[in-house]
């Protein structure tokens, strides 16, 4: 597999740079072939040939990222497991995932008993080596957890060929990267654009910021664009709404690339951020986990007209490796302007949900295109095409939201939710708040009553982005004209 | 301003952002110490404290907040 190979010959090519910046402190190419040489080695005595996927604990620290490349170098994937998330909701991807053992570099275990942990702090010196062994295209790179619909999260396993055609497609898109370049990395390992955040500057001996966790994200990420003259970012728009008051105090000339996913950006929001990064080309990219990080493609024109709809950007085209089609209900391809679902393939495209035949069902299908019959991944967003190919995003055909980019099923929360209250029905939406973020809200059918129970038992099941900042009673929900519940009016009681 | 009284303000916004008041007004307090105090709370937070003391803060001032003894120290230097 190319993509590992060029892992390693950019590392050892790159010896004297620094690889990362982790809480202020530089680590060069050098000692990170040192430390995955010394993981390296535990992973090959301790984990037998036939485990495939590794449990990674997603701690800020050159450890953790070391790991990674590590196991790709062993032809293995991993599970990104946050430490911060509920016990149960992680015991629950190492069941699925059939995780037996768990890569840590915590001072104490965070997992304790049941699976094997290797301590990556404290492992032994041992010759550098980085050469791959023989990985086929098919061999898992990471196995990404989203929400799922029925509390149980679902599993998106991509592979090392997936991950080699995102990497082909994003180099193609000409917002290169040298080894003179600083990027911020601002992602949890859990959220797949923390890949393209890491993997792109290591590709090239680039260097990697990193936030600690206990850091205000927006805040330290300014400090970091100002202080260390940051030339590439990444972000999630989210972070754009919290920095908006501020944007007279930030003045960034450094940043050459500013790259938005993971929400609809607003073109207002992008002309006012474009004052603060006056020399960065700013681009909004789309993509869904199942289509390997990002997929489509719009690089922002300043002092030109941009394509919208309601005030949010296009998400342009699509990217080298990927076809999209929008589709009616009949999987039939709709007329230019018209509205569907918008459907994915490609080599980006990933195998198919874990162990989850009924998902797979229902978001994949085969469909005869240019003369092929080619397998098409239903994103769940609705949206429209131009004469020129531009695609634009009119909101979710189901009931998903987006958390500063993390993506929610709202019934997941429900579901949960609605075991704690016992039978009484409860609505969980998604609403814009004053500063123009998304927050959850939960409306409970009844007078009201005291939550702290109910909180308590969410923060055991769900992660703190998933659980509502905002309860409201109703003693009925009203319906709509077809005898549903009606959201609409739910959501108008939160502002 | 009497660090007494802004501690006071202070600790009231808190409890009407986050609706609860499980918490001790100590110096050495931390967001991580508070139930529901996550980066979006912190945002309506501030944006509270700015309104309450007709202050307003820098975005490289935010950063060094690192507990409630320095957040009431900045509060005083500006108010």
């Amino acid at each position: 597999m190319n993509l590992i190979f060029d892992i390693q010959k950019s590392i050892e090519e790159h010896y004297d740079r620094n690889a990362f910046c982790i809480g202020q402190e530089y680590h060069t190419y050098k000692e990170l072939a040192q430390v995955i040489s010394n993981i390296r080695s535990a992973i090959r005595s301790k984990i037998k040939g036939d485990e495939t996927a590794i449990g990674l604990i997603t701690n800020d620290d050159l450890q953790t990222y070391a790991s990674i490349i590590a196991l790709w170098l062993e032809g293995k994937a991993y599970v990104p497991l946050n430490p911060e998330f509920p016990l149960s909701r992680n015991h629950m991807i190492i069941t699925q995932a059939d995780i037996r053992t768990i890569l840590d570099s915590s001072e104490e275990n965070v997992f304790k008993d049941e699976h094997q942990t290797i301590a990556t702090k404290e492992l032994n010196t041992f010759p550098v080596d980085l050469t791959p062994l023989e990985v086929s295209k098919e061999d898992l790179a990471y196995i990404f957890f989203t929400s799922g619909t029925t509390g149980t999260p679902k599993g998106v396993p991509i592979t090392f060929d997936n991950l080699s055609a995102f990497i082909d497609a994003f180099w193609a898109l000409d917002y290169p990267i040298t080894k003179e370049d600083r990027c911020l990395q601002m992602f949890e390992l859990t959220f797949d654009l923390s890949v393209m955040s890491y993997l792109a500057p290591i590709l090239k001996g680039a260097c990697v910021y990193t936030i600690p966790k206990d850091e205000i994200k927006y805040s330290y990420i300014f400090e970091l664009m100002e202080d260390y003259e940051l030339t590439f970012s990444l972000m999630v728009p989210s972070i754009l709404h919290y920095l908006r008051p501020y944007f007279e105090e930030i003045d960034c000339p450094s940043l050459k690339y500013s790259l938005f996913c993971g929400e609809a950006l607003p073109l207002d929001v992008t002309q006012e951020w474009s004052t603060c990064v006056p020399n960065a080309a700013i681009a909004n990219v789309y993509g869904p986990t199942e289509c390997t990080i990002f997929c489509t493609d719009y690089t922002y024109v300043k002092n030109a007209e941009n394509k919208t709809h309601n005030g949010v950007l296009t998400i342009g085209r699509d990217m080298k490796n990927t076809a999209t089609i929008i589709v009616d209900n009949d999987n039939n391809e709709v007329a230019i302007g018209e509205s569907g679902e918008l459907c994915l393939s490609g080599a980006q495209l990933t195998p198919g949900y874990w162990k989850n035949e009924t998902k797979n069902k229902e978001a994949f299908f085969y469909k005869n295109y240019k003369g092929k019959n080619i397998r098409f991944y239903r994103t769940g967003d609705l949206c429209n095409v131009d004469a020129d190919g531009d695609i634009l995003y009119l909101g979710r055909v189901d009931f998903q939201a987006k958390i500063q980019g993390f993506r929610v099923e709202l019934s997941e929360i429900e579901f949960h939710a609605k075991v704690a209250l016992d039978k009484v029905n409860a609505v969980a939406v998604a609403f814009t708040n004053a500063i123009h973020n998304t927050e959850i809200g939960l409306v409970i059918e009844s007078d009201t009553i005291a939550t702290k129970d109910l909180l308590e038992y969410l923060k055991t099941k769900l992660p703190a982005y998933m659980v509502p900042t905002q309860i409201k009673y109703i003693q009925n929900f009203p319906l709509n004209t077809n005898g549903k519940t009606d959201r609409k009016k739910l959501k108008e009681m939160f502002s | 301003m009497e660090i007494t009284t802004i501690k006071e303000k202070v600790s009231n916004v808190l409890t009407t952002i986050l609706e609860h008041s499980n918490f001790e007004m100590s110096d050495e307090l931390t967001a991580k110490d508070v139930d529901g105090w996550d980066s979006l709370s912190h945002m309506m937070i501030i944006t509270k404290i700015e309104e309450e003391f007709d202050i307003r803060f820098k975005l490289r001032e935010l950063n060094k907040l690192k507990n409630m003894g320095a957040l009431v120290s900045l509060i005083q230097s500006k108010s």
